[in-house]
C-alpha cells in the first residue's frame, strides 16, 4: 500500500506556512487531534481506526479477560457449529448381558466397546470409563474399566455387532439411537454419559477439529498477530530509516550500490523470500519476525532516501550546511524530522502488511508451532473440513481482515492528515 | 453509482458465461471416450455383464494426490511409482491381488528354490515372454538389468540399489529362462523382496543395461513393460493414460479400455472431484475429515489396512533425557492412542501397539500388554523413580515436521502434549522444524530427544518394521552404534542378535516366534514408541467394482500390500 | 519451439515493439536511457541469483536426505550426492550455475526424477502467466474505472464505498478470500471447479504448444477445452485480481484528484471543453502515468500472491513449485526459478519504464 507514496515521494514533503506550522510544532497524538479541525468530515475515518487499533491492543494484551476458555485445550465436542448444542451421549447395552451400568463390566481384560468413527460419543465413552474406574477405586470396589474400542462406519453396523455379541456396549447419541431402536428390540439405553469436558455446552463460534473453542482461539490469536506485526515493522524501521537517511544524504557509490541491492530485494516476491528465510532459520516466532522484517526494509529505505534527497536540496538545509553544521546534526535535526510523517504512515501500513504476510506463512505451514493460537494456522487446518465446518476458517479470516483494516485505515487517515493536498481545497 | 453497479453486473455476468461454457460436473467416463483411441487387439476380459458399453470404450479415471517421481524401476521408491510399475510390469513373483500376505508366481513359472545353504535362489521365467512392444524378455536380459542397474551404485544414481545391493551379490542366467540370484546372506524374506518394484523386468529398449545403463526417470511414452497395461502418455502433475498391453500373458486381465490417473494438488480438490463424479475412484491420502464428509454421501468409502505407521523416535544416546529408561516407560504409559485416533483423526487411524502393524507376521499388541496405556499412575511412579515430580518436572522437547505428514500431525502433537502433561511431572515443548532440516537432524541423532517419524515398508515383512530402528544407530534411536552395530546395552544387543537369527531363518513359524520375543524386548526398552497406523482408504462411486476372481471386492482388490491393480477393476 | 521461449516472446512483444520504436524514432537521450536501463537489469538478476545460490548452500539439509527421508543406507545417499555434484567445491558449483544461467539451459533438477529444469519451468511458468495476466488486467480495470469514478464524486456515498472497498479488499488475506470463494461458488453453489487448470479428461486430448491452456485450446480449435480452462480460471483470477484491485483503485483515485486540481484541467474547463472529455481524457490520461509505474512494482506482490492462490486452487504454477522445491532442497530448481522470476520482474519493470518514458515527456533520463 505504501507504494502509492513511493511513486510520489515529494507529495508528503512539508508545505510552508499557515496551519501546517501549527501541526509541525505539536506531538503525534496532538497532531491527530488537531488534524480533525482541518480534516472535514473524514475525521471519523481516523477515529474509527484508532478505536479499532485500541480494541485490538486490549485484546492482545489481556486475551484472558475476554476469551472464555484456554485456547490450547479441548473444551468440548469436535466440530460443533456456532451455538450448536451437542446431543446427549448414551451407552447402549444388550438385554442379554447382566450389565446395567458401566461398572458392572469391570474386569481384568479390555471390554470391547463399539463407537462410530468421528462421533463425539467415541471420545466421551473413554472419559466415562476413566470416571467409573476412579469412582470404583475411591469406593474400594475392585477392578477397573478398560475399553477396547472397536470403530464402525455406521451406527447400524455397531448395533448389529452388539446384537451378535462382538462388542459388549455401544456409545452413541441418544437421538441417533432412538432413530434405529425399532430395528434392535433387544438393546436398551443404559443411561447418559457425562463427558469431562463441555457436556451439553454450546460455543459462540463453535469448536474446531480437536474440540478447542474457536472464539477463544480467535481472541488469543490477536496477541500473536500484533506481536509479529509490530516487532517486524519495528525491525524494518530501525534498519531501513537510517540506511535511507545515510544513502540519500551521502549519495555517490555507496548510495548506488545500496539502492541496487534494495531494489533487487524489493522487486523479488516478498512471500517467497520470507519462505526461504524461515527455511534457513527454522520456524520460530523470532525467525518469522526477522523474515518479515527483511522484506520491508527496502520500503523504508526507498521513501526515506527519496525524501532525504528532496529535503537536502531545501534552503534551510543548505543554509545549515553552509554554516558548517555537522552531518550528524543535519541528519538528526533537519532532515529526520521531515521524514517522520511518511515513516509513521509506512509503519502503520507495514504492520498491516506484516500481519498478512505472517498469516500467509502460517497458512503454508511455515509459521509457528500449533500450540500457539494463530489465525493463519487455524485457517490452514480448517481447509480440509471447510465443506462441513465453515466456521473454522471463516472467523479467524474475519479477524485478520479486521486487524489489517484497522491499521490500513489508520495509515490512510494519517496520510490525509500529513498530505493535505488530498483534502478539499 | 449506476454505472458502477452495471460494471459489477458485467463482471459477474462474464464469470457466469465462463462457467456455463464448461459444466464443472462432467459425468466422467461415458461422454469423453472420443478423445481416446481404443486398442482393439488388446486382450480384455470378455464378460461384459455390466452393461452395453464395449470394454475397450470403458474409461476408468482414478484420482490421486501422489505424483510420479520416477518411472525407472531401478530408481523408483515412492508408493505411486511402484503402483504404476506394477501395473505396467509383472514381477517374477507377485502379490495375489487383494491379499496382504499371499505371494504367487507372476512372470515366473513357479516359486523358485533356495540352495541348501540359503545363499542362492533359482527361479524359472515363463517361456516366450515378450514386452508390450515385442521385445523378448530373456533370463539373460533380466540378469543384466539387475546386475547393471540395481546392484551398481556408481553412475546409476538410482535409489533402487538400496533394495538390491544389500541383499543380492549378483544374478546369473543359467539358460534362456532360468535365473539364479546369488545372495549376500541368508534372507528369509527374499521372496517378498523379489515381488517389489525394483525387481520387475524392465524393457531393455527403454532402460538399457550395460555401459549405457543410465537412469531413465521419464522415458518417452509409450512405455511398454510386461504387465497388463502400458503407459500411452503422461503429463506430470496432470495425468497418466494407460492402455491394455496387447502382449500381456498373465492373469490380471484388464476390464477397461483406458485408465486415466489424474493428479491432484490437494486432497480437498480430489474429494470434490469424486463427489462431482469427475473421477471414478479417489485413492490414498484423503485425510480423516474429508473421509468423514464423504462417508455421508452416496459414495463407497472403504478402509484398507495399511502399512504406514507413525511413531516417536526416542533418542537413547547419553545426554538426552530419553537415555533414562524410566522416562521412556513413563511416556509409553502416558500415551493414549485411542484418544489420538478419535480426537485427531476422527477414528480414521488405528492405535498401534507394536512396531509391527497388525496383519504382518508375528505382530502382537505388546505395548498394550506391557504398559496398558494410558496409565497415569504407573507413569507417575516411573517418573518419581527418576526424581521427576510436579515440583521438579521433566522438561521434554518433542520435535516434528509440521508439513511433511499432513496438517493433522500438528493437531496430534498438541493432543500428545496434553497427554504427556497429564502426568503433572512433564512439561512438553513442541518444536516444529521444516522437513529437510528435520530429517537430517533426526537421523543424525544429535539434536532431539523425542521426534516423530513415519515408516512404510520396503518389503512387507516384520524385519522391515524393526531392523531400521535397531541396526546402525536405528534412524536416531541410537540403541546401537552407527558403525559397529553393537547394542548400547544387553537388551539392545539381544534384539540385534535375535533380528539376525530371524532374518536368516526360512521357517515362518520359527520366525514368528522370534519376532514375538523381539517385540517384548523392544517394548521393554521402548526403542521407539508406536502411535498409530494409517489405514489407506479408497473412495469410489457406484458402478465401480472389483473382479470377483480376486479377493476383497469391496476394496477393489487392494489388499494389505497396498497394491492397486487397475486390471481387476471395472466400471459400468 | 520450447514453451518457455514462446511465453517470453508473447510477454516480450510489447516491450520489443517499444524498443524498436525507441531505437528507430526516439531521441538520443531516450536511447541512452533505455540502454543504461537494460544494462542495469543484468547485475540485478545476477545479485539475486547469487544470493539465492549461497543461501541455499547455507541451509541445513540437502536434496538427497530430503527426498529419501529415513530410507536408504548412508552409502547410497553418499553416492547420490556424488552423482548430483553436491560434493564438488562450492565455487565449481557456482561457476556451473552461472554457466547454466547464461546458456539458459538451467541443468537438471535434483529431485523428482531429475528432469531438465527447462522442461519443468516450461510447464510451470506458463501456468503462472495464465493466472497472473488476467488477474492483473482485472485489477487494473477495476482500479482505473472505479478509482476515476470515486475521484470524480468526491465525498459522496459512492466515493466512500469505493474507498471502503479498496481498504477492505486489501485487508483480506488472499488465501482466505480464495477459500471463501471456493466455499461459496465451488462447494455451496457448485458453479465452478475449485482446483486444477483443466478437466483431466478434456485436457488429455489437448495438444500442448505453449502450455498456456487458453491459447493451446484456441490453437487446437478445441472449444470444449477452452471452456474448461476458462471455468477453471474464474475463481483464481477473481481472487488474485480483486485483492490487487484495491491498490490500483486507491492510486487512481488519488491521482485523478491531484490531476483534476492542476491548472491545465481548469484551463481545459475554462476553454469550454465538455466535462466528460475533461474528466476521462485529460484527467484519466494523466493520472494513468503513476498507475503504470505501480504495475511494475506490483509484479512482485502479484507473484507473492500467486504462491498462495496457486496453493489454494491446486494450480500447478511457479509459486507452488518454488515452495515445494525449497522444502525438498532442490538446489538447481530453486536457483533457476529465482533467476526466472528475476528475469520476468526485470522484463516487466523494463517495459513499464520504457512505456513511462514514452508516455510522460517530462520524465528525466
Amino acid at each position: 500500500m505504501s507504494t502509492d507514496l513511493e511513486s510520489r515521494p515529494e507529495a508528503s514533503a512539508p508545505l510552508p506556512g499557515g496551519w501546517q506550522d501549527d501541526l509541525a510544532n505539536v506531538g503525534l497524538i496532538r497532531r491527530l487531534l488537531l488534524g480533525r479541525r482541518w480534516y472535514g468530515a473524514d475525521w471519523w475515518f481516523v477515529a474509527i481506526a484508532t478505536a479499532m487499533v485500541m480494541a485490538f491492543f486490549f485484546l492482545g494484551a489481556f486475551p484472558q479477560s475476554v476469551a472464555p476458555f484456554d485456547p490450547t485445550v479441548q473444551v468440548g465436542a469436535r466440530f460443533l457449529a456456532p451455538g450448536e448444542t451437542p446431543d446427549q451421549d448414551v451407552l447402549i447395552f444388550h438385554v442379554g448381558s447382566d450389565a446395567k451400568v458401566l461398572a458392572d463390566l469391570a474386569s481384568e481384560d479390555r471390554i470391547p466397546a463399539g463407537v462410530v468413527r468421528g462421533t463425539p460419543s467415541s471420545e466421551a465413552i473413554r472419559d466415562e470409563a476413566d470416571r467409573v474406574s476412579r469412582e470404583m477405586a475411591d469406593t474400594g470396589r475392585p477392578g477397573e474399566v478398560r475399553l477396547k474400542i472397536v470403530r464402525f462406519d455406521l451406527l447400524s453396523e455397531a448395533l448389529d455387532a452388539l446384537d451378535s455379541g462382538d462388542v459388549l456396549m455401544v456409545a452413541s447419541s441418544s437421538v441417533e439411537f432412538e432413530a434405529l431402536a425399532a430395528d434392535h428390540p433387544d438393546l436398551f439405553m443404559a443411561g447418559p454419559i457425562h463427558p469431562e469436558t463441555g457436556s451439553g455446552q454450546s460455543f459462540l463460534l463453535g469448536t474446531n477439529q480437536i474440540g478447542q473453542d474457536v472464539f477463544s482461539r480467535v481472541i488469543w490469536g490477536t496477541r500473536v498477530s500484533l506481536l509479529i506485526g509490530f516487532a517486524s515493522a519495528f525491525f524494518s524501521l530501525v534498519l531501513g530509516v537510517p540506511l535511507g537517511l545515510i544513502a540519500g544524504f551521502r549519495g555517490g557509490k555507496f548510495d548506488r550500490a545500496l539502492t541496487m541491492v534494495m531494489d533487487s530485494l524489493y522487486a523479488f516476491p516478498g512471500l517467497i523470500l520470507a519462505i526461504a528465510i524461515t527455511a534457513v532459520l527454522g520456524p520460530s516466532m523470532f525467525n518469522i519476525i526477522l523474515a518479515i522484517a527483511v522484506l520491508y526494509i527496502p520500503t523504508y529505505y526507498r521513501i526515506v532516501r527519496g525524501q532525504t534527497l528532496t529535503t537536502k536540496e531545501s534552503l534551510f538545509v543548505e543554509a545549515a550546511t553552509s554554516l558548517g553544521a555537522k552531518t550528524r546534526v543535519i541528519l538528526g535535526k533537519y532532515i529526520y524530522p521531515n521524514v517522520i510523517p511518511s515513516v509513521a504512515i509506512i509503519f502503520s501500513v507495514n504492520v498491516a502488511d506484516a500481519i498478512l504476510t505472517g498469516a500467509g506463512l502460517s497458512f503454508l505451514g511455515l509459521g509457528l508451532p500449533p500450540t500457539i493460537p494463530d489465525w493463519g494456522i487455524d485457517i490452514a487446518r480448517g481447509v480440509t473440513t471447510m465443506q462441513s465446518s465453515w466456521w473454522i476458517i471463516t472467523f479467524p479470516g474475519i479477524a485478520v481482515v479486521l486487524v489489517v483494516l484497522a491499521f490500513t485505515l489508520l495509515g490512510e487517515g494519517l496520510m490525509e492528515i500529513f498530505n493535505p493536498k488530498l483534502r478539499d481545497r | 453509482m449506476i454505472r458502477k453497479a452495471q460494471l459489477i453486473g458485467v463482471v459477474a455476468a462474464l464469470a457466469l458465461v465462463a462457467a456455463a461454457c464448461s459444466p464443472a460436473t462432467t459425468t466422467s467416463s461415458s461422454t469423453t471416450t472420443a478423445a481416446t483411441t481404443p486398442t482393439t487387439q488388446a486382450p480384455v476380459a470378455t464378460t461384459t455383464t455390466e452393461g452395453t458399453t464395449p470394454i475397450e470404450d470403458k474409461v476408468l479415471i482414478i484420482g490421486t494426490t501422489d505424483a510420479i517421481s520416477s518411472l525407472d524401476g531401478s530408481d523408483a521408491y515412492a508408493v505411486h511409482d511402484w503402483e504404476l510399475l506394477k501395473n505396467i510390469g509383472e514381477g517374477l513373483l507377485v502379490w495375489e491381488p487383494g491379499s496382504g500376505d499371499k505371494l504367487k508366481p507372476g512372470a515366473a513359472q513357479d516359486f523358485g528354490t533356495f540352495s541348501d545353504d540359503g545363499l542362492s535362489y533359482t527361479i524359472k521365467l515363463k517361456p516366450g515372454l515378450v514386452f508390450g512392444d515385442g521385445t523378448p524378455l530373456t533370463a539373460q536380459a533380466y540378469a543384466d538389468q539387475i546386475n547393471e542397474r540395481l546392484l551398481v551404485l556408481e553412475g546409476s544414481g538410482g535409489v533402487g540399489p538400496a533394495l538390491g545391493q544389500p541383499y543380492v551379490a549378483s544374478v546369473e542366467a543359467l539358460d534362456d529362462v532360468t535365473v539364479k540370484f546369488n545372495l549376500t546372506g541368508t534372507w528369509g524374506f527374499f521372496e517378498q523382496l523379489l515381488a517389489g518394484a525394483p525387481y520387475i523386468p524392465l524393457n531393455p529398449t527403454q532402460f538399457p543395461a550395460g555401459s549405457s545403463a543410465a537412469l531413465v526417470e521419464f522415458p518417452d511414452a509409450p512405455i511398454y513393460g510386461n504387465g497388463p497395461f502400458y503407459i500411452d502418455s503422461y503429463v506430470l502433475g496432470e495425468q497418466t493414460v494407460l492402455k491394455p498391453n496387447p502382449n500381456y500373458q498373465g492373469d490380471r486381465v484388464p476390464h477397461v479400455g483406458t485408465v486415466i490417473i489424474r493428479y491432484f494438488g490437494n486432497p480437498q480438490a480430489m474429494a470434490e472431484a469424486v463427489q462431482a463424479g469427475e473421477i471414478d475412484v479417489a485413492w490414498r491420502i484423503l485425510g480423516p475429515e474429508l473421509l468423514a464428509q464423504l462417508e455421508g454421501s452416496d459414495l463407497h468409502v472403504e478402509t484398507i489396512s495399511g502399512g504406514a505407521i507413525r511413531y516417536l523416535i526416542l533418542n537413547h544416546a547419553a545426554g538426552f533425557v530419553t537415555a533414562d529408561p524410566n522416562v521412556n516407560k513413563a511416556l509409553a504409559s502416558l500415551i493414549d492412542r485411542d484418544d489420538l485416533s478419535d480426537r485427531v483423526f476422527g477414528g480414521f487411524v488405528e492405535p498401534l501397539y507394536s512396531p509391527v502393524p497388525p496383519g504382518f507376521l508375528g505382530a502382537t499388541d505388546v505395548f498394550d500388554d506391557v504398559y496398558g496405556s494410558p496409565n497415569v499412575d504407573a507413569a507417575k511412579a516411573f517418573l518419581a523413580a527418576s526424581g521427576y515430580t510436579a515440583d521438579n518436572p521433566l522438561q521434554l522437547q518433542v520435535a516434528y515436521p509440521p508439513e511433511h505428514y499432513g496438517g493433522t500431525v500438528a493437531d496430534a502433537m498438541q493432543v500428545l502434549k496434553e497427554q504427556f502433561e497429564a502426568s503433572g511431572a512433564i512439561q512438553v515443548e513442541l518444536v516444529a522444524q521444516e522437513w529437510s532440516t528435520y530429517i537430517g537432524a533426526v537421523i543424525g541423532g544429535a539434536d532431539y530427544s523425542v521426534s516423530l517419524l513415519g515408516w512404510f515398508y520396503d518389503y512387507p515383512d516384520p524385519d522391515n518394521y524393526i531392523s531400521p530402528f535397531v541396526s546402525n544407530g536405528g534412524l536416531g534411536t541410537m540403541i546401537t552404534d552407527p558403525d559397529t552395530n553393537a547394542g548400547i546395552n544387553a537388551t539392545a544387543q539381544e534384539i540385534v542378535d535375535l533380528m539376525a537369527e530371524a532374518a536368516s531363518s526360512g521357517d515362518q513359524t520359527e520366525r514368528a516366534a522370534l519376532y514375538d520375543e523381539i517385540q517384548k524386548l523392544y517394548a521393554d526398552l521402548v526403542v521407539t514408541l508406536p502411535m498409530w497406523f494409517e489405514a489407506e482408504h479408497v473412495v469410489y462411486r457406484d458402478g465401480v467394482s472389483g473382479d470377483a476372481a480376486f479377493g476383497s471386492l469391496d476394496q477393489l482388490n487392494i489388499g494389505g500390500t497396498i497394491e492397486f491393480n487397475y486390471a481387476t477393476v471395472s466400471v459400468d | 519451439m520450447h514453451p518457455l521461449t514462446i511465453t517470453f516472446l508473447i510477454l516480450g512483444v510489447p516491450a520489443l515493439a517499444a524498443l524498436v520504436y525507441i531505437y528507430a524514432r526516439g531521441s538520443s537521450a531516450l536511447r541512452r536511457y533505455v540502454t543504461t536501463r537494460i544494462l542495469l537489469t543484468l547485475p540485478m538478476i545476477l545479485i539475486l541469483a547469487s544470493v539465492v545460490f549461497f543461501v541455499l548452500r547455507v541451509l541445513p539439509g540437502d536434496p538427497v536426505t530430503s527426498s529419501l527421508g529415513p530410507k536408504g543406507s548412508p552409502e547410497v545417499k553418499e553416492q547420490l550426492r556424488e552423482n548430483l555434484g553436491l560434493n564438488d567445491p562450492i565455487l565449481v558449483q557456482y561457476v556451473r550455475f552461472l554457466g547454466d544461467i547464461v546458456t539458459l539451459d538451467f541443468g537438471n533438477a535434483m529431485t523428482s526424477g531429475q528432469r531438465p529444469i527447462a522442461d519443468e519451468l516450461g510447464e510451470r511458468f506458463p501456468a503462472t502467466i495464465e493466472l497472473i495476466v488476467p488477474s492483473a488486467i482485472l485489477a487494473l480495470s477495476i482500479g482505473l474505472l472505479f478509482g476515476t469514478a470515486a475521484a470524480l464524486r468526491r465525498k459522496r456515498a459512492s466515493d466512500y464505498s469505493m474507498r471502503l472497498y479498496s481498504v477492505v479488499i486489501y485487508a483480506m488475506p488472499v488465501f482466505w478470500l480464495g477459500l471463501i470463494f471456493q466455499l461459496i461458488f465451488g462447494v455451496r453453489l457448485g458453479w465452478l471447479p475449485t482446483g486444477g487448470r483443466i478437466d483431466a479428461v478434456i485436457g488429455s486430448g489437448l495438444p500442448r504448444v505453449t502450455n498456456i491452456l487458453t491459447i493451446d485450446s484456441i490453437l487446437a480449435g478445441d472449444w470444449q477445452a477452452f471452456g474448461s480452462t476458462m471455468s477453471h480460471l474464474v475463481l483464481p483470477t477473481l481472487t488474485l485480481g480483486l485483492i490487487l484491485s484495491g491498490v490500483f483503485l486507491r492510486l487512481t483515485r488519488i491521482n485523478v484528484i491531484e490531476v483534476s486540481q492542476e491548472d491545465y484541467i481548469a484551463a481545459a474547463r475554462a476553454r469550454g471543453i465538455k466535462e466528460f472529455v475533461v474528466r476521462y481524457k485529460h484527467s484519466l490520461k494523466n493520472a494513468m502515468i503513476p498507475v503504470i509505474t505501480l504495475i511494475g512494482l506490483q509484479v512482485a506482490i502479484l507473484l507473492g500472491g500467486a504462491v498462495l492462490t496457486e496453493t489454494v486452487f491446486s494450480w500447478p504454477g511457479m509459486g507452488r513449485y518454488l515452495v515445494d522445491r525449497i522444502s525438498s532442497r532442490d538446489f538447481t530448481a530453486v536457483q533457476s526459478s529465482v533467476a526466472m522470476f528475476a528475469m520476468f520482474v526485470a522484463l516487466i519493470s523494463l517495459a513499464v519504464d520504457i512505456l513511462y518514458s514514452l508516455l510522460d515527456p517530462r520524465v528525466k533520463y
